[in-house]
């Protein structure tokens, strides 16, 4: 038994009328039983749906988007710069300064914090390589391509220290190549960038990761890991006098 | 944290039950659920800036229903898998627990069972209170089609679950 108003009645029912059409709906139902059955049959069904059956987002799940949002906002602000910068909006007032503010060099502090923040948003987000290779003929021409600076990079298979990939990433808001190495279950990030007169830090430990930085050339060289002391020092021994 | 991501965190992830929910009830299965939302919510901070007021619910729906939609293109879609006792929320008194679970996984069945364009709107209407306008901006159907596939998609139910409610 089904009513030619059921849509209106359902719609009624829905809380989808206003004013006099919710009147006539109203009126409407009061006297015809088909419509009356319908807004029974409606009311249980909806009463079962939303007891029951909803699902709720797991725990894992916020954490992981957490863990993106993270990312993403790390990345945005150089970003939007180089956005501003190519589309011609460099030269206004916002962007010059923003800029001005990049060309600063960082402080030591920043440039600790920051190679240590970079290394472990890559490992919690599972990115830490973007290319993927032992060959330092291919991952030196990605690292040119893709963060527009092209460091030495030298497999240390042999001494230990595999190389297995590559990544863009930023430091203190700049732009940097990362070689990635692996030693047993440890990981090596490798970072470089133009140097822009900075202080470098002093060799150190910030949340459970050894930093080393040095300069050669035009380039500073950040060395970040959870290896042991020794094979850390070992790792940017070779590191600072490798030949490609 | 930046000013774009507290608003996003105040505004958008109180809705991410919401998102996952329609996404498990979509996809029917919790793997491609988390792909989705994860997928959803990316894009939808991505693309926050140029979100100008109105209903962020229904936006944030239809950007999970658009990632289901690609999703679904790209990989073949998987069987229904039916609740687990992690995704039961226990709920109510004890005694009767067990009836209901009993109860919720057979409605919830029936409801999986449902073809998409049914079941899509049964979901926004009944689970997550979306006015008519709502699910036809989310879906991208006419009103008039909203009504009608609700009406159906609400006899379709009742016929099968018949006992479960």
């Amino acid at each position: 038994m089904s009513c030619e108003q059921s849509l209106i009645t359902q719609s009624y029912l829905d809380g989808e009328l206003r004013d006099e059409q919710a009147q006539a709906a109203e009126r409407h139902l009061e006297n015809c039983l088909a419509c009356q059955e319908q807004a029974a049959n409606t009311a249980d069904l909806s009463d079962a749906l939303r007891k029951l059956a909803r699902y709720p987002a797991p725990e894992l799940l916020r954490h992981k988007l957490t863990k993106q949002l993270d990312l993403e906002t790390r990345r945005s602000p150089a970003g939007i710069f180089w956005m501003g910068a190519a589309s011609g909006g460099g030269f206004s007032a916002l962007a010059a300064g923003f800029a001005l503010f990049l060309l600063l060099p960082p402080s030591a502090a920043t440039l600790s914090q920051s190679v240590v923040e970079a290394h472990t948003a890559a490992l919690t987000g599972g990115k830490t390589i973007m290319v993927a290779s032992s060959n330092h003929h291919t991952v030196k021409p990605w690292l040119a391509a893709h963060a527009g600076i092209s460091p030495p990079v030298v497999d240390f298979a042999d001494q230990g220290f595999a190389l297995t990939g590559g990544r863009t990433d930023e430091v203190a808001g700049r732009r940097a190549a990362v070689a990635v190495y692996a030693h047993g279950k440890h990981e090596v990030d490798l970072f470089t960038w133009p140097d822009r007169g900075a202080a470098l830090p002093e060799p150190g430990m910030a949340r459970g990761f050894r930093t080393a930085f040095w300069k050669a050339g035009d380039l500073d060289y950040a060395a970040v890991s959870d290896m042991d002391a020794a094979a850390f020092q070992k790792f940017v021994a070779l590191a600072k006098t490798r030949r490609e | 944290m930046d000013d774009r991501r507290q608003r996003f965190e105040a505004q958008a992830l109180p809705h991410l039950d919401a998102a996952y929910n329609l996404a498990r009830w979509l996809s029917r299965s919790p793997a491609d659920a988390d792909d989705i939302v994860q997928d959803a919510m990316l894009r939808a901070f991505r693309a926050f800036d140029g979100f100008r007021g109105g209903d962020i619910k229904a936006w944030l729906l239809t950007i999970v229903r658009n990632c289901w939609l690609s999703a679904g293109k790209a990989t073949k879609r998987r069987g229904h898998t039916p609740l687990d006792d992690q995704e039961l929320v226990a709920e109510g008194d004890p005694e009767h627990s067990a009836i209901q679970q009993g109860t919720r996984r057979r409605l919830d069945a029936l409801v999986a069972a449902l073809p998409e364009e049914f079941r899509e709107v049964l979901i926004l209407r009944e689970m997550e209170d979306m006015s008519y306008r709502e699910i036809a901006e989310i879906t991208g159907t006419p009103i008039g089609t909203v009504m009608s596939r609700l009406a159906r998609a609400r006899a379709l139910l009742r016929e099968t679950a018949k006992d479960c409610l």
